[in-house]
């Protein structure tokens, strides 16, 4: 049964896939501009032989249906392609900024969770009270403060002014990376046993992880609270209380897990778009992620990167989904058995 | 009880990471790049990407390529007018500027100990011809052969005495020929298909500079070392490392004291910085120029390929008021050639606004529609966006009576109808590709901008007459008078509207020896520190 349903949702995920890649083709083909010149210099880009060059190098020549084709063909053999804008193998670009994303997005989730899940209990318990205000002002805050101007913010308060944290970057100038095996350079520099490049990781990714952190908190607080209101009105947590379950147990035992099947659901889609949309929090953190990537890759017409990027979103989307949907099980039997 | 202590702990690890945190940006971000000063830390937004000086051709690459590779010439310090020795210890050309005799130095020494000799300057230079890269226009018209081991010739099929600026290019970085060829280097005439030796040189050095390469990432930092082989005056830092950041990145890092050096601060960005104690400000005049131009063809537009069109423009615009926003330090360029360079004209010759002649000259054009001035809308250089001045420019020829919509677009697809030539009016950069007014003449009729203006050689064949009398000068006076002549004939046709060089700023630390504005590497690396 969960073997066909992993074999099911699997189908649907190449299907979707190759419809992303097809959409990302003809998006990317319609729009104005030529990719094949956008990386040449003036002079070169007048220079027709130069430019010609150029096309035949990177496939452009060819009709857009041929090099649909070839991608995909390519793809199978688990070939991105060749960025036109960083000359290097698609896949590597993606092991190179997926991993700092996915670093910066982990993070985040983690301390999102035990802030926005922590204070939403707290603020359900206190419901109506001070500190459920005082928490209502917090959620709206993180939800509604924009992403950048709070980085902007935290970078001078915490860098400029007071240089608690390191302004941009992952690691400091010129240190040189661990020896990529997680490409999280926390971890990698944990497993290579060199703590000084773990203080200088973790020193570079706290700021940008607590301000990405800023609106999930926000939101998770919001889901735990109201979720947590729903299920502390139920006769089974009435009942619990009555036998003389102490609070707590009750609480984390009974309220909590029933609350969390809609704030996981809020938590999947919160962090895979963390993953894929942390461009502003890249950028101004010189945080060399997928997303900031991305973004340049865009800004290239760079069309192997472009999809590329999609690709990769779409498979962290339903990656995430998945994973969601086998926690609905384990969280609340009742859906497994459904 | 058991929530607060979950707290507690919560608490606790947060404090810690801030501890050690603590420690770490105190102990080793700020201080490394502000004590022992052994190792440079430059900001710069990255246009980097390859290594390989044959394919680079970007400001980045220039910087970096300065370091690494020597060329035949170069410039001192902060000049960008007179080409001195480097590789080469003289030279001279014939009487018709066709030929150029070098001489090398006997003591050059690539940085694994090989002696470069001039059959390394040849495999360098055909490299680039026929690689057909972004720089391979350098060889245009130029022929290069070693007669023997210390002399290189360079032939030209035009007088061309533009050759002493041309060769400065990091372009034309000489590289260690046999290095280069035993990794998948070769000059030969189909280079650009059989030549595979950017990967190697992605992670190798083959130059005779005071720095190699130690990491080369396009993306994140590059980093050099001191060569231990330079057969110059040795490097002044063991370690230079070139961080990309972004301008605003640069403003928070030279603060924090994570870089040493930014290279690309705005004039707006400056006031948060002018009274720290710890930094200094450099200030010089970019060879970048902004320009506006009306495209000559009718068939692009009727009214922009009139001279009462281009007269309003010319006379129409509010050059002080541009200079305003393109920030202090920047200054209104006279003609095409930019004022660091030979042949540039005098602040005199500029442009004036003449509200009269402006709109004398709208009147003349009668009843008509709205023209539209494309640019790009995602691009900005020295903190001075084109939008910005594409809505001053909009507002200064409204108010001499002249309707412009206009019409921005991202670069990647700006540059499309640009380089067509179906813009009626754009709004554009020209950076020097070299140190010479023989650079500008892409700017005449049939020439490379020219013909982007919609501007052919039969519209008006005196002003070509000009430009290819300029291209084959060769007497200094004769030359300056020449591209004297040839600005000053195209302010009057008007086709193009030089507007101004923004300013140039280097922000370093007050103990940073050396740091200036270099108008052609944008910054030189090897002088700093000495």
């Amino acid at each position: 049964m969960l073997f066909r349903f992993i074999l099911s949702r699997l189908g649907s995920a190449a299907i979707l896939a190759v419809g992303i890649i097809l959409v990302s083709f003809v998006l990317t083909a319609l729009l104005p501009g030529d990719a094949a010149t956008s990386r040449l210099g003036e002079r070169a880009a007048g220079n027709p032989e130069i430019v010609a060059a150029v096309r035949a190098r990177y496939g452009l020549d060819q009709p857009l249906y041929v090099q649909f084709f070839i991608y995909l063909g390519n793809l199978l053999r688990g070939d991105l392609g060749t960025s036109i804008r960083t000359q290097k193998p698609v896949l590597s670009d993606l092991a190179q900024f997926g991993p700092a994303s996915a670093e910066l997005a982990i993070v985040a989730t983690i301390v999102a969770v035990i802030v926005g899940v922590g204070l939403g209990i707290v603020a359900s318990l206190r419901a109506n009270g001070l500190v459920d205000q005082a928490l209502r002002v917090v959620s709206l805050g993180g939800v509604s403060i924009p992403i950048f101007w709070l980085a902007l913010i935290a970078v001078y308060v915490f860098s400029t002014l007071n240089r608690v944290f390191p302004s941009s970057g992952r690691l400091n100038p010129g240190q040189t990376p661990p020896s990529q095996v997680t490409g999280m350079y926390t971890l990698d520099s944990l497993l290579a046993g060199d703590l000084t490049l773990f203080a200088s990781a973790i020193s570079h990714l706290i700021l940008p992880a607590l301000v990405l952190s800023a609106p999930m908190i926000g939101l998770l607080l919001r889901f735990t609270r109201s979720s947590m209101l729903e299920v502390l009105g139920n006769e089974y947590v009435r009942a619990a209380e009555a036998k003389g379950l102490p609070r707590h147990t009750v609480i984390l035992r009974h309220v909590l897990r029933g609350a969390l099947v809609p704030v996981i659901t809020v938590l999947g889609t919160a962090f895979a778009s963390l993953l894929a949309g942390t461009v502003l929090v890249e950028q101004i953190f010189g945080w060399p992620g997928i997303g900031a990537y991305a973004f340049r890759s865009a800004s290239n017409l760079d069309l192997p990167a472009i999809v590329g990027v999609t690709l990769f979103v779409a498979i962290v989307y339903i990656t995430v989904n998945l994973i969601v949907d086998f926690l609905y099980g384990i969280i609340d039997p009742r859906i497994r058995r459904a | 009880m058991r929530i607060s202590r979950g707290g507690a702990i919560v608490a606790a690890v947060l404090a810690g990471a801030l501890a050690l945190t603590g420690c770490t940006s105190g102990n080793s971000t700020a201080p490394e790049a502000s004590t022992a000063k052994t190792t440079l830390v430059v900001g710069k937004s990255f246009d980097l990407s390859t290594a390989d000086p044959a394919r680079s051709f970007e400001t980045t690459g220039g910087i970096f390529g300065r370091a690494v590779y020597d060329t035949l010439l170069t410039f001192a310090k902060g000049d960008a007018t007179t080409p001195i020795p480097m590789v080469a210890e003289s030279y001279e050309a014939n009487e018709g500027a066709t030929e150029y005799t070098f001489t090398l130095r006997d003591d050059v020494v690539f940085s694994d100990g090989t002696p470069l000799t001039s059959a390394d300057v040849v495999f360098s230079f055909d490299r680039v011809k026929n690689i057909q890269g972004n720089g391979s226009f350098l060889m245009e018209g130029l022929s290069v052969s070693a007669p023997d081991e210390s002399t290189v010739v360079i032939s030209s099929d035009e007088p061309n005495t533009a050759i002493p600026a041309i060769i400065t290019a990091q372009t034309l970085g000489i590289v260690n020929s046999e290095l280069v060829k035993e990794n998948g280097g070769t000059d030969a005439a189909d280079a650009s298909t059989t030549d595979t030796a950017e990967e190697f040189l992605n992670t190798t050095s083959a130059g005779s500079g005071p720095y190699i390469i130690e990491t080369f990432n396009t993306e994140t930092e590059t980093v050099i070392v001191a060569n231990p082989n330079y057969w110059g005056e040795p490097a002044a830092y063991e370690k230079i490392v070139l961080k990309n950041a972004t301008a605003e990145n640069q403003l928070m890092d030279i603060q924090s004291g994570t870089i040493d050096i930014a290279l690309d601060l705005g004039a707006d960005q400056l006031p948060a910085i002018e009274s720290n104690p710890e930094l200094a400000i450099e200030s010089g005049i970019s060879p970048t120029i902004f320009f506006l131009f009306s495209n000559a063809s009718p068939e692009i537009s009727k009214v922009t390929s009139t001279q009462a069109f281009r007269d309003a423009v010319k006379y129409g615009l509010d050059y002080d008021g541009l200079l305003e926003i393109a920030g202090e330090g920047s200054a209104q360029v006279p003609g095409v050639i930019p004022s660091v360079f030979f042949g540039a004209l005098k602040p005199g010759d500029a442009a004036v606004r003449d509200i009269d002649k402006a709109k004398a000259a709208v009147q003349e054009l009668g009843d008509i529609d709205p023209i539209s001035l494309e640019y790009p809308s995602d691009f900005s250089v020295a903190g001075i966006s084109f939008g910005t001045v594409a809505e001053r420019v909009q507002a200064n020829l409204k108010e001499v009576g002249l309707e412009i919509t206009l019409a921005p677009a991202p670069i990647s697809t700006a540059l499309d109808s640009y380089r067509a030539g179906t813009e009626q009016m754009g709004l554009w950069l020209w950076n020097p590709d070299y140190p010479d007014p023989a650079d500008y003449l892409v700017f005449a009729p049939d020439k490379l901008v020219g013909l982007r203006a919609g501007w052919t050689g039969g519209s008006n064949p005196d002003l070509v007459a000009l430009a290819d009398k300029a291209a084959v000068a060769t007497e200094e006076a004769e030359r300056a008078d020449i591209f004297r002549e040839f600005q000053l004939t195209m302010n009057e046709v008007g086709v193009f509207a030089p507007l101004f060089q923004p300013a140039a700023t280097v922000v370093a630390g007050k103990d940073i020896e050396g740091a200036v504005f270099s108008a052609v590497f944008g910054i030189d690396l090897t002088y700093i520190g000495k």
